[in-house]
């Protein structure tokens, strides 16, 4: 009990100090997370759209791959990527591995189902009547579905955040694509593997709990923003 | 001579296997009401979401305005800006009253602030709703709702208005306004096609009264109970 107690205070006092190792950490963590989610939204969001309100002949088997791909295991998804991004492979020639970069495509592909089927699933529990409503008023196609868009907005932010506690939480990918290099890749999750190996229990748990901050901050702000929707 | 608004020629339209309209050959006049009656079921809605060109029939021929409609996209977007439906369970979107009557006048292309404003000032000044503008949307009264629906369908200055049981499921006050409005437009040119189980109202109107039955048109009378007394554009009704 002594351990963790002692643990807490020195965890407690790296976060408030400012520790130059923590904040590289969290810095790297929220920015690849950041970046990632942005571009998963940017492909994730029209993938869910499209399927969701276009009908077209596979449409089941591309919503079951969808599905399947959200529970695709982190380490896999990086060695998918390590092939792509190292020396031999495809992309090799750009000198990716082992940078944020790598990561964030790495973490891009890991969001962008979990955003596409968060859309999806705020398409599907959408109003039938807001794109014939919007059709018979003159939209065009577009206006549309940014208004079919606009009206599900707080399921769509849903997916966003979704994918946003996705990347951050990981470690398979970050690991095997930054390589976990001190003040340049080395994020959150990662140090805090690293850390509790080497014996730094505190130090983890310092990152622990910034992780934990971060992860329920996102999620209280998501409830505040709903909640405040509500009629 | 101006060609009739809609000229249907054997149309058939189905839900899965189920078929929801046959009409072998129907015409709408321009600038007149006609009033759809018949059960539940009977296909008026189904009839009035082709009209809207919201629903492409399985079969037949629409000719609208005496262009033959293609069922394309580009040629949809643009008929589309000429009728407006009014939906039975009308769908007011999230936001305030007036960004809703504002959708459709933007939708058209209407780009000014000040002519937004104005359409939106008079199309509920028209329903009775002047000063809802900043009203939630979504927290008006069936009857407001409605008319918040049909001023947000006016502000789009229609050629063609659809309009699906506007009177059903409403105040007394919400369905005389309605009432009273359908009849002024349609005394000021607008097309009408409203369906309705009120007979009263379509016996009280100059309205041509379409009765369907089983997605068949049973029968077509004048709203003051004669049979229409003559053939449109050589189009007759002894077909139906």
């Amino acid at each position: 009990m002594g351990f963790i107690a002692e643990s807490v205070r020195t965890a407690l006092s790296l976060i408030f100090s400012a520790d130059q190792d923590v904040l590289a950490a969290v810095r790297t963590s929220v920015g690849v997370a950041s970046w990632s989610v942005l571009l998963a939204a940017l492909f994730g969001i029209p993938i869910g759209l499209g399927v969701g309100v276009n009908q077209f002949p596979l449409k089941r088997v591309v919503i079951v791959v969808l599905n399947s791909l959200m529970a695709m295991p982190t380490v896999v998804l990086g060695l998918l990527v390590y092939g792509l991004v190292s020396r031999q492979g495809p992309l090799g020639g750009r000198g990716l591995l082992f940078t944020p970069n790598a990561m964030i495509i790495g973490q891009t592909l890991l969001a962008v189902p979990i955003v596409a089927n968060y859309t999806l699933s705020a398409i599907k529990g959408a109003d039938v009547r807001i794109v014939p409503t919007a059709l018979t008023l003159g939209a065009g196609s577009l206006r549309s579905m940014m208004q079919l868009t606009r009206e599900v907005r707080f399921g769509i932010m849903a997916a966003v955040i979704a994918g946003f506690g996705r990347v951050i939480s990981e470690v398979g990918v970050a690991m095997m694509l930054g390589g976990n290099i001190r003040w340049y890749t080395r994020t959150m999750t990662t140090a805090i593997a690293l850390e509790t190996s080497k014996g730094e229990f505190a130090f983890g748990l310092a990152l622990g709990i910034i992780l934990m901050v971060v992860s329920f901050s996102i999620n209280i702000l998501l409830t505040f923003m709903q909640e405040s929707y509500q009629p | 001579m101006k060609p009739p608004q809609y000229h249907l020629r054997g149309i058939r339209a189905s839900y899965r296997a189920n078929l929801a309209l046959e009409v072998e050959e129907l015409t709408i006049d321009s600038g007149r009401l006609h009033i759809l009656a018949g059960p539940n079921g009977s296909g008026k809605s189904t009839l009035l979401n082709i009209l809207a060109f919201l629903m492409k029939p399985s079969d037949g021929e629409v000719v609208f305005a005496g262009t033959q409609v293609d069922w394309q996209r580009k040629q949809l977007a643009s008929l589309r800006k000429r009728v407006t439906l009014l939906h039975q369970h009308s769908f007011l979107f999230s936001g305030t009253v007036s960004a809703n009557v504002a959708f459709g006048p933007r939708a058209r292309g209407m780009t000014t602030k000040e002519d937004v404003r104005r359409a939106v000032n008079e199309s509920l000044a028209m329903v009775g709703l002047d000063g809802f503008e900043s009203r939630d949307a979504r927290h008006l009264s069936g009857g407001e709702a409605r008319r918040v629906a049909l001023a947000r369908a006016l502000a789009c200055k229609p050629e063609v208005l659809l309009l699906d049981e506007p009177l059903s499921h409403v105040d007394k006050e919400s369905a005389q306004i309605i009432e009273t409005l359908v009849l002024s437009l349609s005394g000021q040119g607008t097309t009408i096609v409203m369906s309705s189980h009120n007979e009263q109202f379509a016996q009280r109107t100059e309205g041509r009264v379409i009765r369907l039955l089983d997605g068949r048109v049973e029968s077509m009378v004048e709203g003051n109970g004669k049979a229409p007394s003559r053939d449109l554009d050589g189009y007759s009704y002894a077909k139906l």
